[in-house]
């Protein structure tokens, strides 16, 4: 009897859904933080809809099979923009964005009043490892860490400490590539002594982000520089989104995410560094994580700024020039310097913006243009995740994930935002179907 | 006869809270094997996370103990306060003043910064 009447009041509650990304799925990510009723989550035993959000390739099906059986009973799936397995029983692949977080909520409704059946696991009900150790508790067998209960051996200190002569055991395992605090798609192979990163091996690289369309109608013809600038502006308040996600600055993240959306030549940056000042963001970000010249010329773009280089290919475009533009620098090249870029440049773009929209100035130059995530002249910036296995060993966990987080490392793909099939854009624009 | 009070007392709280974290549960099966492994957001582990791990406040929470112990000495103390008087005043100032060195020591250490 209290049973069903939890479920009756966890159905009406929000959604716990968590979001497994594939290819473009960040945009429908996006679009949920911002939905009612909604409540997306880190892990996928806090949920109860898993949210397979864009294409999966085929080399991450292994990894989503181990994610999806994650879920505690019972539980659901939705597969947006993306086809589902063949041998799933009752899933529904949903389309449109603006009707995902209806039919997020009408599953778990349905699932909650016992009208829909659980999802069936797919792995099957075994230890992932042969029971090998010895004794009731695996306490047994050779050497002073027992034997290998389950198959896996217990951590031992294989090299020797890399901070303070406190001997710590080494514990290597794989992380990701659907772990929230990782660009979209990527893996890599983590050994962590203590909480400090041993070594850091990039197993699979992010899935190539979509840009705004304005910057590949860049490369045909001359295009309004008010509206590439504010395209740059957005795409950096989604980073910054994402990265306050992480910090666990919840309502920050959120005030981010919203002037995104309806952000115009008339916004401003003030209250927002205002709020992440008293936050204890750039507490947070401090140190750590700064890239050697080399690495920074292997990026490019706001992340090569904050090192001190003030290559910006907008400075060779007669219409930047006649509004004035220098590119900002930092001189640090740490997370925090790269933060501090981004917000910079957030502000100059949005000035930028200001002026070209009144005297209507257009970009001039085709072949070379600089994109939010780096420059694009003769071919469009690469993935650089391989960047991170030299960049994070010897750092600690926290300042690590921080260093990701502040690292726009994914190649770009070849498709823009605008051209999917349904309303993405237009929700990136304040959702009223207005172009900016 | 108070003593036997209080345990049927506790009891009886026991088992009360007890039927709560029972009653949600009774039906629901023991989770999978694949749902018991660490979530890795679809990656596996190489061995067991059992290891030795450096709790870098362990050297604020001694000196959290030291104070906690010194609060402790003196709700004794503040009862045979009053009988003792001015001896009593002293012997707490003595092991004040002691404890209170060990915090200096510990603060010139440099206990209290976050390596």
């Amino acid at each position: 009897m209290a049973v069903n009447w939890l479920h009756k009041l966890a159905a009406r509650g929000s959604v716990p859904v968590f979001p497994v990304l594939g290819i473009n799925g960040a945009g429908a990510l996006r679009h949920l933080v911002l939905s009612p009723h909604i409540e997306l989550v880190d892990s996928p035993r806090h949920a109860s809809v898993l949210l397979v959000a864009g294409e999966i390739p085929a080399d991450r099906f292994e990894p989503l099979r181990r994610v999806h059986d994650q879920l505690p009973y019972p539980f659901t799936t939705l597969w947006f923009r993306s086809e589902p397995w063949p041998h799933l029983e009752r899933v529904a692949r949903i389309d449109a964005l603006d009707d995902l977080p209806d039919a997020l909520v009408k599953a778990h409704r349905e699932q909650m009043e016992g009208r829909r059946g659980s999802a069936h696991r797919l792995l099957p009900d075994k230890p992932p490892n042969p029971w090998e150790g010895e004794g009731d508790f695996g306490q047994g067998g050779e050497g002073m860490m027992g034997g290998v209960p389950y198959g896996r051996p217990m951590a031992m200190n294989m090299e020797d400490d890399i901070r303070d002569g406190l001997t710590l055991d080494s514990l290597t395992f794989r992380l990701g590539p659907f772990f929230f605090a990782f660009p979209p798609g990527m893996a890599a192979e983590i050994t962590l002594q203590g909480d400090l990163v041993e070594t850091w091996k990039t197993q699979f690289a992010p899935y190539p982000q979509p840009l705004d369309e304005v910057f590949f109608n860049a490369h045909e013809r001359p295009v309004p520089i008010a509206e590439a600038e504010l395209a740059r502006a957005r795409h950096h308040l989604q980073r910054l989104f994402h990265a306050l996600h992480l910090a666990g600055l919840e309502n920050v993240s959120l005030r981010a995410l919203r002037l995104a959306h309806g952000l115009s030549t008339s916004s401003t940056l003030d209250g927002l560094r205002r709020a992440l000042s008293r936050s204890g963001f750039f507490r947070l970000t401090a140190g750590g994580g700064a890239l050697g010249p080399e690495q920074a010329r292997m990026i490019g773009g706001p992340a090569a700024r904050a090192t001190g280089m003030d290559d910006d290919l907008r400075s060779e475009d007669a219409g930047y020039r006649r509004l004035g533009f220098s590119p900002v620098c930092q001189a640090e090249g740490d997370t925090h310097a790269r933060w501090r870029q981004l917000l910079d440049e957030i502000d100059q773009s949005l000035h930028l913006a200001r002026l070209a929209e009144r005297d209507k100035v257009h970009t001039e130059r085709l072949d070379n243009i600089e994109t939010p995530r780096g420059p694009w002249s003769e071919r469009q910036p690469a993935d650089a995740s391989a960047l991170f296995d030299e960049l994070l060993p010897g750092l600690e966990w926290g300042d690590a994930l921080a260093t990701v987080a502040s690292l726009d490392v994914a190649a770009l793909a070849d498709q823009a935002v605008g051209t999917q099939p349904s309303g993405e854009s237009r929700a990136a624009r304040g959702g009223n179907g207005n172009d900016v | 006869m108070e003593l036997f009070a209080l345990l049927i007392i506790l009891i009886l709280a026991l088992s009360a809270g007890l039927l709560m974290q029972w009653l949600p549960i009774r039906h629901r099966p023991r989770p999978s094997w694949s749902q018991r492994v660490p979530f890795l957001g679809g990656g596996t582990p190489d061995s067991h996370a059992w290891s030795r791990y450096h709790i870098r406040y362990y050297s604020m929470t001694l000196l959290l103990i030291a104070f906690e112990m010194e609060m402790m000495f003196m709700y004794p103390w503040a009862v045979v306060f009053v009988e003792k008087g001015m001896k009593a005043m002293m012997e707490m100032g003595m092991f004040l003043a002691i404890l209170s060195v060990g915090i200096v020591y510990a603060w010139r250490e440099g206990v209290f910064k976050w390596q």
